[in-house]
């Protein structure tokens, strides 16, 4: 086993200060695990950080962000747009999509002909590339540039993309793969037959904490139990669907129970919903700890994850988790801690939250199995020990 | 990798025990009528693509559906919780109801007949499909038997989120 010691990470944006989607703050976090166990690391991105114009808003150029080398290049700006639009809905259609069509929609997403310059310039310097997540077009072709180098960190989703020809051609021409949790291992198995010896469950590790259940609702004047929903807002999340399944669990069993919302993007909610509805928008971590602390369960209504974040979270706060079984990742999780209950539709939703409404101690138990399975899975050592291992074996 | 690594087994607590009895009771419930509520058919509107892997409660869902079907155009007792003119506020909603009533009888019956037909096609598509896939599925066994191919293990049910989106 060879000791990678000089790692470059790839990420379609990178963040000096807060946090930019859960893939870039997955490779940050673990090229800054990297840096501090001694390994020389480099992060290379572009200079965007707006996810919808992706526009160049950063200075191009080599900077040192806390233990890291980063270099940010600029995106490339002479692509076409309305084509990858018009193929990234057929792709959403489900619509078979030619050949040409795949190369089309992936070289007109976010590329960076300058990121890739440098890689076939200094590519030799790294003993591993590290890059994701895999839906982008500079994580696509910069794996092009040293496969027998490059380790993808996926972060796939069961969803359209993932079917397509090219994605198949990309998880081939890796020399491996980290993962985030074992069933989205099993799906590139199931979609590219992925094989179990060039890949590794990774995962990224939590800091523990502490959080008094009872500071948010006195902060804001909750005297009724609530349910809480950290992250962006949006269908693909299944918001949507929650709000709809809180409205009707209120109007059924006539119990006061209160939605509270930490995150970005428009609540879309049922306007009978509004008043029992609490949109805290972004707050601290601090902040967002101690509402999840205070809350019957954490309910993850959605089915695209490739590993639950929020959901760690909230079991190191001490709650419950109420997740969609639609999410094989979520389901996972809630078994492995026995830290959550899990539903298929309302019926399994209203019965679980009622359980969950009426037995505290329940509650409580699940919360706890939920908070030793962080520490003991998630925790930093844990995970830099199988970062290590996968980048020295893989 | 092994999976070992993230199984904690806490003591306890079993999650998975649990879920089987918030189902088993779901099950039990369902056959006695209590999710039979326009208010969840509402409420899965958003869930439905999810749901045709349960072909069991794409029926109960099927069902909520004629539930909810008709709009109720009968007449209703009109009451007025104000104190005062109480009396006179009720005897003018009568006659508003029914100077109004030819007119949205009128409509609301065209809709709950458009509403009913919609529901039949949507079930007849169902079951026209249904059969369609039940044919296939013997026509593919037979096949198989004939080539000598072995009977599929017994498949797991796909509600747990492995059913594939397709592409």
């Amino acid at each position: 086993m060879s000791r990678a010691g000089r790692l470059a990470f790839i990420a379609p944006r990178f963040s000096e200060t807060g946090t930019i989607g859960g893939a870039e703050t997955l490779l940050k976090q673990l090229a800054e695990h990297a840096a501090a166990a001694g390994r020389s690391v480099t992060f290379l991105t572009t200079c965007a950080q707006d996810h919808f114009s992706w526009a160049n808003t950063l200075p191009p150029g080599r900077r040192r962000c806390g233990p890291l080398d980063v270099h940010f290049f600029p995106v490339d700006t002479d692509r076409d747009v309305s084509a990858f639009l018009r193929v990234q809905a057929q792709i959403d259609r489900g619509a078979p999509i030619s050949p040409p069509d795949e190369e089309t929609w992936i070289q007109n997403s976010v590329n960076s002909r300058a990121l890739c310059a440098h890689l076939r310039a200094h590519g030799g310097d790294y003993d591993r590339i590290l890059a994701g997540p895999y839906l982008f077009g500079v994580t696509y072709n910069a794996s092009r540039v040293w496969p027998e180098k490059t380790l993808l960190v996926p972060c796939l989703h069961d969803e359209p993309f993932a079917y397509l020809g090219i994605m198949r051609g990309l998880f081939d021409r890796v020399a491996g793969c980290l993962f985030n949790a074992e069933p989205e291992r099993e799906l590139a198995r199931r979609l590219y037959a992925f094989p179990d010896s060039k890949s590794a469950v990774v995962g990224m590790g939590l800091e523990p904490f502490e959080a008094d259940p009872a500071v948010f609702a006195r902060r804001r004047g909750l005297t009724q139990p609530y349910v809480i929903y950290s992250g962006r807002r949006e269908t693909l999340k299944g918001t949507p669907l929650l709000c709809d399944y809180l409205l009707a669990f209120r109007e059924r069993t006539g119990r006061d129970l209160k939605l509270v919302l930490t995150g970005s993007g428009p609540v879309e909610a049922p306007p009978a919903l509004l008043p029992h509805l609490l949109d805290v928008g972004f707050v601290s971590e601090q902040g967002k700890h101690e509402a999840m602390a205070g809350a019957v369960a954490f309910v993850h209504p959605s089915v695209n994850e490739s590993f639950g974040i929020v959901l760690l979270e909230a079991w190191l706060a001490g709650t419950p988790g109420l997740v969609h079984a639609g999410s094989a990742v979520l389901c996972w999780q809630c078994r492995q801690a026995n830290g959550g209950l899990w539903f298929r539709h309302y019926p399994d939703f209203e019965e679980g939250l009622l359980r969950l409404l009426d037995d505290p101690a329940l509650r409580r138990a699940l919360g706890a199995a939920g908070r030793r399975y962080v520490q003991t899975a998630y925790a930093w050592p844990a995970v830099e020990k199988r970062l290590f291992d996968a980048l020295d074996s893989l | 990798m092994s999976q070992n690594v993230f199984e904690i087994n806490a003591p306890g607590v079993d999650a998975e025990r649990l879920v089987a009895e918030i189902r088993a009771a779901v099950e039990r419930k369902t056959a006695e009528g209590v999710y039979a509520d326009a208010r969840i058919a509402r409420a899965e509107r958003l869930n439905l693509a999810r749901l045709r892997d349960t072909d069991e409660f794409l029926n109960f869902y099927l069902q909520c559906l004629r539930d909810a079907t008709c709009v109720d155009i009968s007449d209703f007792s009109i009451r007025e919780r104000r104190r005062f003119f109480g009396p006179a506020l009720v005897a003018l909603k009568k006659v508003i109801w029914s100077l109004l009533k030819f007119y949205t009888f009128r409509l609301w019956s065209q809709q709950n007949q458009v509403n009913g037909l919609l529901v039949t096609a949507v079930e007849g598509l169902d079951q026209k499909y249904a059969a369609k896939l039940r044919e296939l599925e013997r026509r593919v066994q037979a096949m198989e038997a004939a080539a000598g191919v072995p009977a599929p293990a017994a498949q797991q049910p796909a509600a747990d989120g492995q059913a594939g989106e397709g592409a």
